[in-house]
């Protein structure tokens, strides 16, 4: 509760300072509530907006997954297509992380340390990472064709960063979602005034 | 062995007790073999249906880490996310035959088979093969099962064939694909299952709830088949069948249930037999009838030894008992024994001791007579017997003497009984001295009669022993200061000459011997003559009664006149017999003979009564006479008599001083206490009491003071010729004057003429009495003759 309390008080400020930035542009700071269809608050969900103008690649980003515990850390990654991942390992066992999703099969062998080079996926898609001598370390990488993206906290809530007014098409994605299903999708109308979506995944959490 | 002696049943009962514990004991425990054996053939199914079930489990967890191994296969996953199919298939039937599947197939997350490798007994891989809709639906089920719980096994049927089944998911690192592996429920399993635990298993399949066909079994192909049509119907829910024949061989049996799919059904049969787990048991009981018909052997043997040991002495005993009732006492026993059966031989023994010692008492006394230790009647007899059979075989003869005291009775009353016994002693001694030491011995018949046998003798020895022994008799015996003479009839009779048998002659010598005492004759050699005359006794008895029925007698009067005036005072009644064919007989012909046989005490009856009857009469005609009536011996014991005549005297209503009762000194003098009883309440009761012949007997002036009589009558020997005969006179004067001095008056009979009649006179006797004065007349002649008398008299 408290946690909630303070978390208001730094978003009240940030629209505040943003609206002092940029006085008569229509920008505006959207947060989308992710649930499940019990109601309950889903961590680790994405979401991001399509561009109504067609996919957009990034131009050079970086992210990082780290094992540390023989766990990869985050359990959730989003990314822009064109985006560098660096896996360092920090535990002091040996891993080898790969994949053998189609948006992106690779495979680092076995090492310790921060890994020669960081794998770049530029393909946007859903790509699950796992150690093949550790079975039960797992990640997901959402790879999107956009700038405009977010990952839900603990309370279900993500905060998309500041989106030019426009008609966008908001999609939301889990990585308990059944596989093959379809990414649950909606428009989004931005128009340069704070807004709060509700989004409701069709899964059970738990 | 006789059937109901004490030995067989005793061996009945051991043998019997034995067979019955020992044949329940044999039948309880074939019982509890057989029902052991089913318990333990069941659970020994049990058991093995649950290895079964291990086995099948094992193999299916073998089956699912070589699918494991499969599935972590990174090349194999590798191709799985690149989609290539021909090494997916590859690595499938790779890994298949590496770990023994026969099915191997990847199954998508849409559980739709993707890729499948089969391999026939590790030989060449088929892929493609046609994929049957139940494979398909086994998967899926299986899968099914698999997303809930990462892995499962399970069993299924494909083409018809049972098969264990496992899945388990590849994962990269999230469920991307599953593998599925494959093996047959077949000759592996059965052989296995055979080897581990030494019983029957047949698999059978049955197709759409038909018969049982044996698809794989341990048993030969035709019990297989067999099997087949013995098991219930597939809709049966039976998992157990307690008994199975098959051929020669019963069975237990257990069904489990293998797959079954809507076609088909598959079981796995575990049989045992129960034959064989009997069999070691059957061993055992075979062994365990032979003990018992052993034991029952043994026991029979065991217990006839016994029981020949228990009833051979009581047998033994037995003998005895039947020698001891036999008479011979000195059959012993020869029992050792210290047990009760010892027991019961020495005490048998005391007690044929015992009977010995008794039996020679019982002897003693019943042939020996206790006072003079004399042989008695019985042995006596037996003694005359053996002579009587001695003298017969030897032709010789054989002489008895029998005895008998005078006045004995006579002794033993006035002295007493212990007086009378040592009188019989005294002559037991007499008599044993007489025939001399070693003879003879003399026996005691009874009372005071004796007895002695002569055996191989003559008649003139038997006199003359008779004779002497007489003899010796005569000299007075003496005890306790009393002398008493002794007198003794002796009868005499011998074998053949008067009897051949002893019985006849015992009553022979008796018949002698009542001779001689009668006669007063010493000894009396036996003559047929005296037995004709105690035959014309027994004969006169019988006369006699008939004729007071007939009312042959008579009574007849004699008067009795006063001497001083010839006046009649009395009549003394006298009884006549008027016999139909001898005519009158007079009184001393049976008046003897009456009281020795107690006839008497019925004819005085009757005299008393008919003097009593005529008393009446002559009163109602004015004649008062009193009547005298004789009394004997036997009246004067009879203690009623008495109240016989008072009731004679109510009856024909007459006064007792109308009587006088005559009584003779010898009949006091028999029983003098029970005479002089009846003689006192004779006078108490009025009656006039005479003393009749009068100095004849043993006249004792002691007894004529004591006895209450009025009247002496003096006996006629001494009146009929008193008139020549100065004694006879001297005598009546004497008893005369005795009389007159002690206040009684006197009567003299037999006077015949005037002599006497003037002589009694002067003499100064009252009455006189006698053929002088009139005979005795018929008492209806009395008052005629009365009259007669009176006319002569006041002439």
């Amino acid at each position: 509760m408290r946690n909630q309390v303070l978390h208001f008080y730094a978003r009240a400020l940030a629209g505040f300072a943003a609206i002092l930035l940029a006085p008569g542009l229509a920008f505006a700071d959207t947060q989308i509530n992710v649930s499940d269809n019990g109601g309950q608050a889903v961590q680790d969900a994405v979401v991001y907006l399509e561009l109504p103008a067609g996919p957009q690649t990034a131009k050079s980003a970086n992210a990082e997954i780290q094992q540390k515990d023989k766990k990869f850390i985050p359990f959730v990654t989003v990314v822009q297509t064109g985006t560098s991942i660096s896996f360092p390992n920090n535990d002091t066992v040996r891993h080898h992380a790969y994949s053998f999703s189609p948006a992106k099969p690779f495979e680092l062998k076995l090492y310790s340390g921060k890994p020669a080079a960081p794998v770049i996926f530029d393909k946007a898609g859903t790509v699950i990472v796992g150690c093949n001598i550790h079975d039960q370390m797992v990640a997901y990488i959402h790879i999107v064709d956009t700038p405009y993206f977010a990952k839900t906290d603990g309370s279900g809530v993500a905060k998309l960063p500041t989106v030019p007014t426009g008609k966008y098409i908001l999609k939301t994605w889990h990585p308990k979602l059944p596989p093959n299903t379809t990414i649950q999708q909606q428009s989004l109308q931005i128009d340069g005034n704070p807004a709060t979506v509700n989004v409701k995944l069709n899964y059970k959490a738990g | 062995m006789r059937l109901h002696s004490l030995e067989s049943r005793v061996v009945t009962l051991f043998i019997g007790l034995l067979l019955t514990v020992q044949l329940a004991s044999y039948f309880a425990i074939g019982n509890a073999i057989d029902q052991n054996a089913r318990n333990s053939v069941e659970d020994s199914l049990k058991i093995n249906e649950k290895i079964l079930l291990r086995l099948l489990d094992q193999n299916a967890q073998k089956l699912i880490q070589g699918a494991i191994v499969l599935a972590k296969e990174y090349a194999f996953r590798e191709a799985i996310g690149t989609h290539d199919t021909e090494t997916i298939v590859s690595t499938l039937s790779n890994h298949g035959k590496r770990i023994g599947s026969d099915l191997t197939m990847l199954v998508g997350l849409d559980r739709k088979i993707s890729a499948f490798a089969k391999v026939n007994n590790a030989s060449n891989m088929v892929s493609d093969v046609n994929l049957s809709d139940s494979l398909q639906q086994s998967v899926s089920t299986l899968i099914q099962t698999a997303e809930k719980s990462g892995s499962a096994a399970s069993t299924a049927i494909v083409d018809g064939r049972p098969y264990q089944m496992v899945v388990v998911p590849i994962e990269a690192p999230v469920t991307i694909s599953w593998v599925v592996m494959a093996i047959p429920i077949g000759k592996d399993l059965v052989t296995d299952m055979h080897e581990l635990s030494r019983m029957q298993i047949s698999l059978l399949t049955s197709e759409k709830s038909g018969h049982w066909t044996a698809n794989v079994s341990s048993l030969e192909d035709e019990k297989a088949a067999k099997l087949a049509q013995l098991l219930p119907g597939t809709d049966k829910q039976i998992n157990y069948l307690p008994s199975l024949q098959i051929d020669d061989d019963q069975y237990s049996a257990r069904i489990l249930k293998l797959a079954q799919n809507a076609q088909f059904n598959t079981i796995a049969v575990l049989q045992l037999s129960i034959s064989q787990a009997v069999a070691p048991y059957k061993e055992l009981q075979r062994n365990l009838l032979i003990l018992t018909v052993l034991g029952a052997v043994v026991a029979s043997i065991i217990s006839a030894i016994t029981a020949r040991r228990i009833t051979g002495p009581v047998r033994q005993l037995a003998e005895t008992a039947r020698s001891l009732g036999a008479g011979d006492y000195t059959a012993t026993i020869d029992v050792k024994q210290k047990d009760e059966i010892g027991d019961l031989a020495r005490t048998f023994m005391t007690m044929r001791d015992g009977i010995a010692q008794r039996e020679k008492e019982i002897s003693r006394l019943a042939y020996w007579d206790t006072l003079t230790s004399l042989p008695n009647r019985a042995l006596f007899t037996d003694m005359l017997e053996e002579a009587i059979t001695s003298a017969r075989a030897h032709e010789k003869s054989c002489f008895v003497l029998m005895m008998d005291l005078d006045r004995f009775k006579h002794v033993n009353d006035v002295m007493g009984h212990r007086f009378g016994d040592i009188l019989l002693n005294e002559v037991a001694i007499r008599l044993s001295a007489e025939l001399g030491a070693g003879g003879t011995k003399p026996a005691r018949l009874g009372g005071d009669e004796f007895a002695i046998l002569l055996p191989d003798s003559s008649k003139e020895d038997a006199l003359d022993l008779a004779n002497r022994i007489l003899r010796s008799l005569e000299k007075p015996i003496s005890i306790e200061d009393q002398t008493v003479d002794l007198g003794a009839g002796i009868g005499v009779a011998g074998f053949p000459a008067h009897a051949t048998d002893a019985q006849t002659l015992l009553s022979r010598v008796e018949v002698a011997m009542y001779a001689a005492k009668l006669g007063n004759s010493g000894a009396i050699l036996y003559s047929p003559d005296i037995d004709k005359s105690s035959q014309q006794s027994l004969s006169l008895l019988s006369e006699l009664r008939a004729a007071l029925e007939r009312q042959d007698f008579r009574l007849y009067v004699q008067p009795k006149v006063g001497l001083d005036n010839g006046q009649v005072i009395a009549v003394e009644a006298l009884v006549r017999w008027a016999h139909p064919e001898r005519g009158f007989i007079f009184p001393d012909q049976f008046i003897p003979f009456a009281e020795q046989t107690g006839f008497i005490r019925q004819l005085t009856y009757w005299v008393v009564n008919e003097a009593a009857r005529v008393c009446h009469l002559w009163k109602e005609q004015g004649i008062h006479l009193k009547i005298s009536v004789n009394i004997s011996t036997r009246d004067l014991l009879d203690q009623d008599l008495p109240a016989k005549f008072e009731h004679i005297l109510q009856k024909h209503e007459v006064g007792p001083a109308s009587f006088c009762l005559e009584i003779t000194e010898s009949a006091i003098m028999d029983d003098p206490i029970r005479a002089f009883q009846t003689l006192d309440k004779l006078h108490a009761m009025r009656f006039d009491l005479s003393i009749d012949d009068f100095g004849t007997g043993y006249s004792s002036l002691a007894y004529l003071k004591r006895l209450p009589v009025h009247e002496l009558k003096i006996d006629k020997s001494f009146v009929l010729k008193m008139e020549k005969d100065i004694d006879d006179t001297k005598i009546v004067k004497s008893t005369i004057d005795l009389g007159h001095n002690m206040g009684l008056r006197v009567v003299a009979e037999g006077v015949e003429n005037i002599e006497v009649m003037n002589l009694l006179k002067e003499l100064g006797c009252d009455q006189a009495q006698g053929y002088y004065i009139s005979k005795p007349m018929a008492s209806t002649d009395l008052p005629a003759w009365l009259a007669t008398w009176r006319q002569s008299v006041h002439v």
